[in-house]
């Protein structure tokens, strides 16, 4: 029951500053003179002087809609050219309002209003030159008192339980003191990294969300669809997307094949080497690990240049195994360290070439290390943009960051990136949860 | 052959195809930074690169910028990494591998992606886009490299320490500061490394964040080095950049859990 109401009144301490603050959208829906009428009813032709600007806001999924006349002054322009005053405010102030105009797709008539500014600044632009006054809708009260009748029941229901604990003995009082202590602090500290933990997937889950409709911009909600899953297999999506994917999945197989044999190799030849030497190349492992990506990009860019190679998929493998194989050395050197050192001396005593001492003997101890060094590698080339950036040159090639990097800068982004992420982050997830059930089977066994 | 079989079975060879690929692709081309930095664009010596960084006010301008920017942002995450991995490490915290898990799986999605989705996301909200929507996106990208050196490091520590302290006469208070803080040191260290080096680095990222408002050192050294007359003056600043990283990671040598992003698989 306690926790019931702890959970209640956590909720409504959310609720009062979200119901205040949030808005999602600002609908500008077009109505006719006398009344309200649904949007797909409004005909192209339309000649009446007023608009109905419908404002909607919503937090926890309950909508409240405020609504008021928005009265056109041109009235002999077209449809299209009297929505513009609307736009004009957005272009007089530039940065102020960028307004998504769906108006031609005969499904959606409606305009929507995303401001950059804020609701104060949407609101002052309406108090100001319309005169209008926005209060809160009847649902943010019922809410409000809801929060205030649940906060003042959890105080009455404290005072209640302190007034019984009265009539306990010393000892008893203090055992229960101590007790609610810790299950506060429990509490407080859960709560704390749920908080977090949806605040780091709030964005992810916008992705994942968007990625089920097929509206060109993520954030504008028309309806249920799985168009772009079936774009993005059937390979309808955007062209330079295909490609990209393409490019970053040979990028990556092959930098971390190239990675993952040279950093093995690497890594028996350090630690067969003598302390100091090994200590050398040691921090030559981790100089391009510590470099930041900028650097690196910049670094081989530079020497691209200089040796007067023309930059694209080679120099962008080049680029990756650099950056990838410090970590394979690192997941192979611990392995190194637990196998027995004297199995590949004897097995070359036995008569075995190196090459067959190596296969035979030493590969089998260390794929394990090599695996995990492989899979680092793949996630890093395919996580890369700040290396890829510098040394892909001007040759029209793209990685899928590199890609949405463009796409994101001209304003748009491919809607198909949205399955194509959503999909990536559930492998994940399967990924780590069967790593993780693997784990805990080993450690019970 | 009895001979290049014998080098070959001296296994410390098997290390040298790697030493020649670093030293072509990693020193040589950090020594042409400097190189590059040094000369005109016709390849003779001069320091003008360097005097024009010294009275280019913009260039000196933007990077205190984003180093003060790298610090807050450094010192946020700190601040809300540090209560988060101290709670997973706690003992009576029953699923810290899972927590762990769901704090790093979102560097799996591409980290532009996440930040057009954030981008979206303030606008969404109503929120506008600038320092605030730049420091946010920052925290948000980097927050993990905080929080999983710190618990590896409060995880590791012998609580019987804790218990010696609190046996002494400590209060919780008390031991937190004199046994925990200084303890956990090492993981802060790191953790401080692992987000200031990227942050005062970071490029692209700020002109998503920011509608191209607010311009970082990253994107400046971009936009000279992707411009042919004035490659080598980005050089320069690359190599103001390259100085910066060098200090901060003597500062982060103290870390002795290395090798952190190895053990993220």
């Amino acid at each position: 029951m306690r926790r019931i109401i702890f959970v209640f009144i956590l909720y409504s301490l959310f609720l009062i500053p979200v119901q205040a603050q949030s808005n999602v959208t600002y609908e500008l829906k077009v109505g006719t003179t006398a009344e309200n009428a649904i949007l797909s009813d409004f005909p192209e032709s339309y000649t009446g002087e007023k608009v109905n600007i419908r404002i909607q806001y919503s937090a926890f999924s309950i909508q409240q809609t405020d609504s008021l006349d928005f009265i056109f002054a041109n009235e002999e322009l077209p449809l299209e050219d009297r929505f513009a005053s609307v736009y004009s405010y957005t272009d007089e102030s530039e940065t102020a309002w960028t307004v998504w105009r769906s108006l031609k797709e005969p499904k959606n008539r409606k305009l929507q209003v995303r401001t950059r500014n804020g609701r104060d600044a949407f609101e002052q632009y309406l108090h100001e030159t319309l005169d209008v006054h926005r209060s809160h809708g009847w649902i943010w009260w019922v809410m409000a008192a809801l929060a205030l009748a649940l906060a003042l029941l959890a105080v009455c229901m404290q005072i209640i339980q302190r007034r019984k604990e009265k009539s306990l003995s010393s000892v008893e009082q203090e055992t229960l003191r101590r007790q609610r202590m810790g299950m506060r602090r429990h509490y407080i500290s859960q709560a704390y990294l749920w908080v977090l933990l949806l605040v780091l997937y709030a964005p992810i889950a916008l992705i994942a969300v968007f990625s089920f409709t097929n509206s060109k911009i993520l954030g504008n909600w028309t309806g249920f669809s799985l168009d772009l899953y079936a774009n993005l297999f059937t390979g309808q999506a955007d062209a330079g997307l295909n490609s990209a994917i393409w490019y970053t999945v040979v990028i990556a197989l092959v930098a971390a094949v190239c990675s993952t044999i040279l950093g093995t190799l690497a890594a028996i030849g350090i630690y067969n080497m003598r302390a100091r030497s090994r200590k050398m190349v040691s921090l030559l492992n981790s100089v391009p690990m510590i470099n930041p990506d900028i650097i690196t990009g910049i670094s081989l860019f530079l020497l691209f240049v200089a040796l007067g190679m023309s930059q694209g998929l080679a120099t962008v493998c080049i680029a990756h195994v650099v950056f990838c194989t410090p970590y394979v050395v690192l997941s192979v050197l611990p392995r190194l360290s637990r196998m027995n050192p004297n199995t590949y001396e004897a097995a070359l005593d036995l008569g075995a070439t190196p090459a067959q001492a190596l296969r035979m003997v030493m590969l089998p101890e260390l794929w394990p290390g090599m695996l995990s060094g492989f899979i680092l590698a793949l996630t890093l080339s395919v996580d890369d943009f700040g290396v890829t950036f510098f040394t892909k040159g001007s040759g029209g090639l793209e990685t899928l960051s590199t890609f949405i990097y463009s796409d994101a800068r001209k304003g748009g982004l491919t809607p198909e990136l949205r399955p194509l992420f959503t999909i990536i982050l559930l492998v994940m997830l399967t990924v780590l949860i069967y790593i993780n059930f693997r784990n805990k089977k080993q450690e019970e066994e | 052959m009895n001979k290049i079989i014998q080098i070959a079975s001296s296994r410390r060879t098997w290390a040298w195809p790697y030493i020649l690929f670093m030293g072509l692709f990693v020193v040589l081309p950090l020594i042409l930074v400097g190189v590059y930095a040094l000369t005109d664009i016709d390849g003779n010596f001069t320091l003008r690169n360097f005097a024009k960084f010294f009275t280019h006010s913009e260039a000196i301008q933007t990077f205190l910028y984003s180093v003060l920017i790298a610090v807050f942002n450094t010192v946020i995450c700190l601040l809300i990494g540090y209560p988060a991995a101290y709670i997973m490490a706690q003992e009576d915290f029953k699923t810290p591998k899972v927590m762990a898990m769901l704090f790093i799986l979102p560097m799996w999605i591409n980290f532009l992606l996440r930040t057009v989705a954030t981008v979206e996301l303030f606008n969404m909200c109503g929120l506008p886009l600038g320092e605030g929507a730049l420091l946010f996106g920052l925290c948000y990208d980097y927050l993990p490299f905080m929080i999983y050196p710190i618990y590896n490091t409060l995880q590791k520590m012998d609580n019987s320490l804790v218990e010696a302290a609190q046996d002494l006469g400590a209060n919780r208070w008390q031991s937190f500061w004199k046994v925990i803080v200084p303890l956990s040191m090492p993981g802060v260290y790191s953790g401080v490394v692992m987000v200031f080096m990227p942050t005062v680095s970071t490029f692209a990222i700020a002109e998503l964040l920011t509608h191209n408002n607010i311009k970082l050192f990253g994107s400046l050294i971009q936009d000279y080095i992707t411009t042919t007359d004035l490659l080598n003056y980005g050089a320069v600043l690359s190599l103001v950049l390259l100085i910066i990283i060098a200090l901060t990671s003597f500062f982060g040598d103290h870390d002795d859990t290395g090798g952190e992003k190895g053990g993220l698989v």
